[in-house]
């Protein structure tokens, strides 16, 4: 198993679906909590892509994903009421230092935790696309964009568990020295081999022509039914996430006192989230895919 | 006659502050369609005229060049390797480092994709090459999930999609287990007699690749020193050039017998037909556990299972026990568990079930020498006493990246037995991938050294000569279990695969492993 969650193909409609629709789909996932500070919408848009990592069988993925995630999170729970004193629930004093006080707020505090729902959403979303959109399909329709790049990106998608497995067997080969070097020694060593592995790469590229690439052409394939459901469920999620936002739904005040809209509205815009990050792997079409794919 | 599709005349390359030349005033001609097989041992130049011959030398590397070197008509001086790809495709040692893509499909498209190719011809070439090739079953794979050989086949497809005229290779079956590196010069063959495509072929295990060929060229210091025939460049190599005679030759040589054979087949032939019928060696009988037992052992492992949690098990209650100054060769197929094996007897692994006893220290070498040296000097690896046991002294300033893969292999031996105390038991894993004969016989004797000063020395190899040359016991795994377990000249000469090419050609007779045994049996066979 490799440290880090890489694309396998799966019978899903999120897999099955061509990697531009796929990405999409994903990338509303991103969008949505970009949109909200409400932690009634942001976890229900947690759940969505929970619900969302479940449909394409990548949850196991997703949860490796968001072990390293939290820590992340954590780090903005701490951060946010160190950095900001606005706030009137005073639930300990600092003092004065560095000409300013470091009193921490219950608001700050929410807010931070508020922050950190919402890092952890977006991280998500983005960790579902690196497992279950194809890279090399995506890269393909990106190197029409910017050759190089793309391909820059493709090579280190492909290099990461490369490059992991070169690290563990370094270590491995550390520990039969007689007296084992340091960490960081084995990671200068590791960081040197990756360099000499590159150099490789790049005379393997230069054999295979890429001195001479051109722009690939575009593929015309027809939309299957996986495409047209997974790109609907995307922009139905977008549509109401800009909507709801445009209507006033999923409001929060964090400062001076923090204030939550707990309504109906933000009740049915979470329910509505889930519901359209299930769609597209619902009901027997969904499950037909499933088993073509 | 067919035009040349490579043409060298005088041909000479420097690389940038290299004090010699790597390749010094090369002539040559390949004609389209020929197997080209090029010789030599580790430094000869081999690698630089494929690079040559691809346009990365001198457009990658730098360097001075001289002289006229094209490839389809093109000179590699006006066209650099992007243009010369239209021409050729390359295959090099090492498949992690030539795979670009993520997934199969998508890698063997890329070069079709870099030459502008439309969608629908991009996707009937990987077809085709894929068929062609074996792998249709892994296309739909990512590329991190292929075991070395199925990775090798991958980039071989990726290299021909675009059906070059010429095939380079250099050393690609050198980190391949024997069947996968059996299978792939079989593919070449069918793609030289089928699709006419023209190989030059880089290889240290020659009786693998002498029967494909059509031609040899043997490069030493830079320079061709033979250009000829299979059978003729095994008789120059004989006279001359003992190492780079395959084993089946040297028997010949040996045995006084002409001419020398280029494969199994024809020695066994050429046998009958000097009416020589030897007795075969009964299939091997060798069985784990009939060992004799003296205390205190070097290495002793008693019911020793390693299971993966949720997979399988690796080892299946292995027992083996190893005396002080044993040489033991430790062989079967890729995924049997010798590995692992090893990596229990140091200590990195832990046994899920029963135990592992050592009489001291165990020094291991891994697969991988590259990976022990991580200084930017040699003397700061190994000492500079080390430095002189690994033929290194003088050379203490150098960064251990830029040392030959030989250089590398001894300097990273010496690191794993630079501890105060001589290490009871001395295991290497794979450590003859990618060298010449030269150097695998240099290696076994510093192996016997080191036995006789009480080691016990155990080397995981799929190599059977060297294990012949090398271990007086040989340990065979299966699926994680000892299946056989004797002296060498029982289990090698009696098997089908796991035998010497001299076993072979005498069907196990005697017991004969090695030429020199091989010719002592042939000799008394031609005086009675």
């Amino acid at each position: 198993m490799s440290l880090v969650p890489v694309y396998r193909r799966r019978a899903s409609a999120l897999h099955a679906a061509r990697a531009g629709v796929s990405a999409t789909f994903c990338m509303a996932l991103a969008f949505a909590p970009i949109l909200y500070d409400n932690p009634i919408v942001l976890g229900s848009l947690l759940g969505a892509i929970v619900v969302a990592a479940a449909g394409a069988g990548v949850a196991r993925d997703l949860r490796r994903w968001a072990v390293y995630a939290a820590g992340l999170a954590l780090l903005v729970v701490i951060i946010n009421p160190l950095v900001t004193s606005d706030g009137l629930t005073v639930i300990w004093r600092g003092g004065s230092f560095l000409g300013r006080r470091w009193d921490v707020t219950l608001e700050a505090v929410v807010y931070g935790a508020v922050a950190a729902l919402r890092v952890l959403d977006v991280v998500l979303a983005f960790a579902l696309m690196s497992v279950a959109v194809d890279p090399d399909e995506l890269l393909r329709a990106l190197r029409r964009i910017s050759y190089r790049s793309a391909l820059a990106a493709a090579l280190t998608t492909r290099l990461v568990p490369v490059l992991a497995r070169d690290a563990s067997r370094k270590s491995e080969a550390a520990r039969c020295r007689p007296e084992p070097p340091g960490r960081t020694t084995v990671a200068r060593a590791a960081v040197a081999g990756s360099l000499e592995r590159a150099v490789e790469l790049a005379a393997a590229l230069e054999v295979r022509g890429y001195s001479r690439a051109r722009r690939p052409q575009v593929a015309r394939r027809p939309w299957s039914r996986h495409d047209i459901r997974v790109l609907a469920s995307a922009l139905a999620i977008v549509a109401l996430a800009v909507g709801a936002k445009l209507a006033g739904a999923g409001g929060f005040q964090a400062y001076p006192t923090t204030v939550v809209s707990a309504g109906t509205s933000e009740l049915v815009l979470g329910v509505a989230f889930i519901a359209l990050a299930a769609a597209p792997f619902l009901g027997a079409s969904g499950r037909l895919g499933v088993a073509r794919a | 006659m067919p035009e040349p599709i490579l043409v060298a005349e005088d041909f000479s390359y420097t690389y940038p502050d290299a004090p010699h030349r790597a390749l010094g005033n090369i002539s040559l001609e390949l004609e389209a369609g020929s197997f080209t097989l090029l010789a030599g041992e580790s430094g000869s130049g081999k690698s630089t005229l494929l690079r040559a011959a691809c346009g990365l030398v001198p457009h990658f590397h730098g360097g001075e060049a001289s002289g006229e070197f094209t490839v389809g008509g093109m000179s590699i001086r006006d066209h650099g390797p992007g243009d010369l790809s239209e021409v050729c495709g390359t295959l090099f040692q090492d498949p992690e480092s030539q795979v670009v893509m993520g997934g199969v499909r998508a890698e063997i498209a890329l070069g079709l994709e870099h030459r502008g190719e439309s969608p629908a011809a991009v996707a009937r070439a990987v077809e085709e090459a894929a068929l062609a090739l074996g792998i249709g079953q892994l296309l739909a794979r990512r590329t991190d999930t292929l075991s070395g050989g199925e990775l090798q086949r991958v980039a071989l497809a990726a290299a021909l999609a675009h059906r070059p005229r010429l095939l380079l290779l250099d050393e690609p079956t050198s980190q391949l287990d024997p069947v996968a590196g059996d299978e792939l010069i079989w593919l070449l063959r069918r793609l030289n007699e089928e699709w006419g495509t023209t190989v030059l072929l880089s290889e240290h295990r020659l009786e693998r690749c002498l029967p494909a060929a059509d031609r040899v060229l043997a490069l030493d210091g830079g320079r061709i020193a033979c250009d000829a025939a299979p059978a003729d460049f095994l008789a120059w190599a004989a006279e001359v050039r003992p190492p780079l005679a395959t084993p089946a030759a040297r028997l010949f040589s040996l045995a006084g017998l002409r001419p020398l054979p280029a494969s199994v087949k024809q020695a066994k032939a050429a046998l009958r037909d000097a009416g020589i019928e030897l007795e075969p060696q009964p299939e091997p009988r060798a069985e784990p556990g009939r060992r004799r037992k003296r205390a205190p052992a070097a290495l002793e492992l008693r019911g020793v299972w390693h299971e993966i949690e949720n997979g399988p098990a690796i080892l299946r209650g292995v027992d083996v026990r190893v005396e002080p100054g044993e040489l033991v060769a430790l062989m079967g197929r890729n995924g049997a568990g010798k590995s692992t094996l090893l990596k229990h007897a140091k200590g990195l692994l832990e046994p899920t079930r029963g135990s592992v006893k050592t009489s001291g220290e165990v020094a291991l070498l891994l697969q991988n020498p590259g990976d022990y040296l991580i200084h930017e000097h040699a003397r700061e690896e190994a000492g500079e006493a080390g430095l002189v046991s690994a033929g290194l002294d003088g050379r203490g300033d150098a960064d251990p990246r830029d040392l030959s893969g030989g250089e590398r292999q001894r300097l990273a031996l010496e690191v794993v037995l630079s501890g105060e105390n001589a290490p009871a038991v001395v295991c290497l894993d794979e450590p003859t991938r990618g060298m010449d004969r030269s150097r695998k016989e240099a290696l076994a004797l510093r192996l016997h050294e080191l036995a006789q000063g009480g080691a016990a020395v155990i080397v995981a190899t799929h190599d059977p000569e060297f294990a012949a040359n090398l271990a007086e016991r040989v340990l065979l795994m299966g699926e994680g279990e000892l299946i056989a377990d004797g002296p060498v000249d029982e289990v090698l000469a009696g098997g089908w695969y796991f035998a010497t090419e001299v076993a072979r050609v005498l069907g196990g007779a005697a017991g004969a492993l090695t030429p020199e045994q091989g010719a002592a049996v042939l000799a008394r066979e031609l005086v009675s």
